[in-house]
């Protein structure tokens, strides 16, 4: 695609533009600095605050930026007195019912008001009317209001719509008196607090670390999200160990997410430095008996010994090797060197619920990043609600649609939040999903396709019709719900549906932050997977080391299995069920405490690093596995260094070759893997299981008629999310307290049931 | 320090949110969707419809407000966002006669806190309060567009104009 070239002359400068680009960006570009309040880049424009103003030759008035489009043989200039004047007049204006107290707010150091005042505010202040005056207050467990610090800059209410959808907080009231709340006083929505972050003064301040610490007095350490597979970039602001909260704001990271966070990935971090870190390597003597601490060479000598007499007894086969898909690159790397090159093993498996290997091992076009995403034409999604488990996904679906104009095509059995997008919805019988691969396929099976989805014919028609229309990429994406052949099938589509002027791009969602890594380092094609490594306990498989816990649906209905087991080690943070069965049990670190990487759905490999000394005694997982092959007899030789696994994992795995951290150091431009696209083959075996599977399929469950709840996956509390006081009170509900002044956890005790309620157990 | 502050009308005070929307007869229904049909998007018609609601219940309530969200496939707080912005639409219970002031500047130069100081002293509350017996309201407005006979106030829909203390007195006299 060319773009039309245009100039512009900003302070006697020329500058060449693409047409339709926005005169303040391309002066902040060109280094022209452009103060500015309410722009806010891919929001709707807002022209509030007038900080932006510049003088553009032949229009009457002085302009403001950030609403003016370029056009060719525009001259502009950004600096005079009379613009100076009016800024300044505009800061004065801002301050007339701004409390002048930035002392005791807790934006005070990182606030954008503050910066403007120094820059362009008076000495005095002349307003000597009343000031407005409003109690600060809570708007929900997450979110406190301090509402006279307001400028009115309506940055929160445009990403609470524009990014969420949600439309849970807008601008009540009236000229002086407008407030920033909701109606009722009570914030109903995810929690994600893009509204914190984007808000430029204290108004809308993180409830969770309130009070709690100076942002000058942090060390900001960027860093990727531990939770879902899309990878934001954060900003980890540690004091004297502890972790005391999670950013995105731009002037710390500027990763693929912008200031962009969901609930888990802002608030979600408490855990950490929870005082329910297990603090000890510990050691259970006796089978029935109790953990005793131990020290780490003891445990580790422990562990080694056992594992060295059941590989003799049982064979090496016997022993089985399990990664988390939370673990870095570099943990599970080497968690798999360990089980093939040292134990020998074939019986190595990742507690993922979700296995791509068959869709990877397929790939026919590379997988989209989130700014494609932003920018595509059509997007189709095969199941999945990427609002609830990878929102920063569902957030560029939004744009795309709403910015973008991009048409987006559902095939879901429950109508999800993410519909009132979509240009198509198709509202299918639950585990019809596969059959959606057929019809993208083609139309001859469209007759049995309609029939077990429940749907009409045309539907099907329609959905090939858009994309055959497109033009630009169309973005093909699909949860855990296909099969094997259906997503081999799928990964080849793409040579298919693809044109001169149509690009195929996939999006798998997986559900964690280093699925993809997992993959990528090849522990998932073991010669079992858990579900069938759990069954085998006792019979093939003696003895199980495993970084992490399994999941609580893969131990459901097999609640024996990790008994009969003649040994179990566990890497973990917390007591979970499956360290209740363990022999021995290690202190891993979590992210904020070590160094490495993870690989996100867009196949980007984004640095982990270090924040925090490790809590308690516990060590990075690569470190443990290292010790414990040291003292099995084999040397690894990375020493502490988690970048030498790295350089080991550019010389083995292909598509991370030539990597190095140092190439991964600028977050704003991250390395996409380069997975190996397979060269076009025939599919027709594998459509042809795809549709005798669709066509022994069930046709009596019903459609789901009900539209989920705002954070009914976002709210479950699982092992980490556990540990937030705030999440308990939205898992049960988000019951509003009698008063909005003081903190909810101060007012609302859970009852028991609410609280067994909110728990479902962890992954 | 408490002389320097003015408190904001308390704009969202805790509500209770009732379970279920407020209902309306088969002819009120038909009404709103007489309204409904004039517009393309939805949305557009929220500012008719709470005329309607606020004329059926007397005041936006949560009943009404969750009423209008979900016929207007919108949520509750954009209902708040519009119905906070305009002073004919109330979000809370006012009394039989809702005595709008103009306080803009060509009434407020002609003698308004005169007029206001009058009405309240009759009435024995401040302006945003109602009278215990639930007669009377009497709230601050801005420009009602009659400065021509400056100063004036608007009881419900009509027009008092040109007025005086004295006049004050009479009007609400002779009120029913
Ligand atoms: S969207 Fe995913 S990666 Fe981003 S903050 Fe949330 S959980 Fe973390
Ligand atoms: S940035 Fe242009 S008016 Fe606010
Ligand atoms: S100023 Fe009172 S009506 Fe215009």
């Amino acid at each position: 695609m060319t773009q039309d070239v245009i100039k512009v002359t900003i302070n006697n400068k020329d500058i060449q533009v693409p047409k339709g680009a926005r005169l303040i960006e391309v002066c902040r570009d060109s280094g022209f600095d452009i103060p500015s309040f309410c722009y806010y880049s891919d929001l709707a424009l807002q022209a509030s605050c007038r900080m932006c103003l510049v003088r553009i030759e032949k229009m009457p008035k002085l302009q403001t930026s950030c609403t003016i489009t370029c056009t060719d043989g525009m001259v502009v200039t950004t600096q005079s007195e009379e613009i100076e004047k009016a800024q300044r007049a505009m800061v004065e204006f801002l301050l007339a019912n701004h409390p002048l107290d930035c002392p005791v707010c807790d934006r005070g150091g990182e606030c954008e008001l503050q910066e403007m005042a120094f820059d362009w505010g008076g000495l005095e202040e002349r307003f000597t009317e009343k000031k407005n005056y409003y109690a600060e207050r809570y708007l929900s467990p997450m979110v406190a209001n301090d509402p006279q610090r307001c400028i009115l800059c309506k940055r929160c209410t445009r990403v609470c719509d524009e990014w969420m959808g949600e439309d849970a907080i807008e601008a009540g009231g009236r000229g002086a008196n407008t407030v920033i709340g909701t109606y009722g006083g009570w914030l109903d929505c995810s929690q994600c607090g893009n509204c914190i972050e984007v808000c430029p003064t204290g108004t809308l301040l993180d409830a969770t670390y309130r009070h709690q610490a100076r942002p000058w007095e942090l060390a900001q350490t960027v860093s990727t999200c531990t939770y879902c597979s899309d990878g934001c970039q954060m900003s980890l602001g540690a004091r004297g160990g502890e972790l005391m909260r999670v950013v995105a704001r731009d002037r710390y990271v500027n990763g693929l997410n912008g200031e962009f966070l969901c609930i888990k990935g802002r608030f979600g971090h408490p855990f950490v430095n929870h005082e329910a870190r297990i603090r000890t390597p510990m050691i259970r003597y006796k089978k029935g008996g109790k953990l005793i601490p131990a020290t780490w060479d003891d445990a580790i000598r422990h562990v080694a010994s056992k594992l060295d007499s059941i590989a003799n007894k049982h064979g090496r086969n016997s022993i089985g090797i399990v990664g988390s898909p939370r673990l870095t690159n570099e943990a599970l790397y080497l968690l798999k060197k360990f089980a093939t090159d040292l134990i020998g093993t074939d019986n190595y498996a990742v507690t993922d619920s979700v296995n791509l290997t068959p869709f990877f091992a397929n790939l026919g076009a590379p997988l989209a990043t989130h700014r494609d995403i932003r920018y595509a034409k059509t997007i189709v999604l095969i199941g999945g609600e990427p609002e609830e488990l990878q929102p920063l996904t569902g957030k560029q679906i939004r744009q795309a649609v709403r910015n973008g104009g991009a048409r987006l095509i559902i095939f879901n059995s429950v109508p999800i939040r993410l519909r009132e997008q979509a240009s198509q919805f198709i509202h299918i019988r639950p585990g019809a999903e596969e059959a959606a691969v057929l019809a993208l396929a083609g139309g001859a099976t469209d007759s049995l396709v309609s029939r077990k989805m429940g749907i009409e014919t045309a539907e099907l028609e329609k959905v090939r019709g858009t994309i055959n229309e497109t033009e630009g990429d169309l973005i093909i994406m699909f949860d855990g719900s296909l099969s094997a052949a259906a997503q081999s099938a799928l990964a080849q589509l793409s040579y298919l549906l693809r044109a001169d002027n149509r690009r195929v791009l996939f999006h798998p969602l997986p559900l964690y932050n280093n699925s993809i890594g997992a993959l990528d380092m090849g522990m998932t094609n073991g010669a079992i997977d858990v579900t069938q490594m759990l069954d085998a306990a006792g019979r093939g498989i003696r003895a199980v080391c495993v970084a992490g816990s399994f999941l609580p649906e893969q131990l459901r209905g097999r609640e024996e299995s990790l008994a009969k087991l003649d040994f179990l080690m566990v890497q973990e943070l917390f007591e979970t069920d499956t360290t209740s069965f363990a022999d021995v049990v290690l202190p891993a670190a979590s992210f904020a405490e070590i160094d490495g990487t993870f690989t996100n759905n867009d196949g980007f490999v984004q640095r982990v690093r270090q924040s925090i000394p490790p809590v308690n005694q516990s060590k990075a997982d690569w470190m443990i596995t290292d010790q414990l092959a040291r003292e099995l007899g084999v040397e690894f030789g990375f020493g502490m260094s988690a970048s030498a696994v790295f350089n080991e994992i550019a010389m083995q795995v292909p598509g991370y070759a030539g990597l190095r951290y140092p190439l991964l150091k600028d977050e704003s431009k991250p390395v996409q893997v380069k997975h190996d696209i397979a060269v076009q083959r025939d599919i027709s075996n594998e459509l042809e299981t795809v549709r005798t599977a669709v066509e022994q399929m069930d046709e009596s469950p019903e459609k789901h008629n009900d539209t989920p709840d705002v954070g009914h996956e976002l709210f479950k509390i699982r092992t980490l999310t556990d540990k937030v006081a705030q999440f308990h009170l939205l898992a049960a509900g988000n019951p509003r307290p009698e008063s909005l002044n003081v903190s909810p956890l101060y007012q609302i005790t859970l009852s028991d049931d609410l609280r067994a309620e909110a728990v479902v157990a962890g992954d | 320090m408490s002389q320097q502050l003015t408190q904001i009308r308390p704009l969202s005070q805790p509500v209770h949110m009732p379970d279920e929307p407020a209902t309306f007869s088969a002819a009120v229904e038909a009404e709103i969707d007489g309204h409904l049909a004039k517009y393309p998007v939805k949305r557009s018609a929220i500012l008719p419809l709470m005329f309607i609601v606020q004329r059926e219940r007397g005041y936006l309530d949560p009943a009404g407000v969750l009423y209008l969200a979900n016929r207007l496939a919108l949520r509750v707080t954009d209902i708040w966002e519009v119905a906070t912005f305009y002073s004919m639409i109330q979000t809370r219970p006012v009394g039989k006669y809702h005595i709008q002031i103009c306080k803009t500047l060509s009434c407020k130069i002609l003698g308004e806190p005169l007029i206001t100081e009058r009405v309240c002293k009759k009435l024995g509350i401040k302006p945003g309060e109602t009278t215990a017996d639930g007669r009377f309201t009497v709230s601050m407005v801005e420009c009602l567009g009659s400065c021509g006979t400056a100063p004036m106030f608007q009881i419900n829909f009509d027009y008092h104009e040109n007025l005086t203390p004295e006049k004050v007195d009479r009007i609400l006299d002779s009120l029913p």
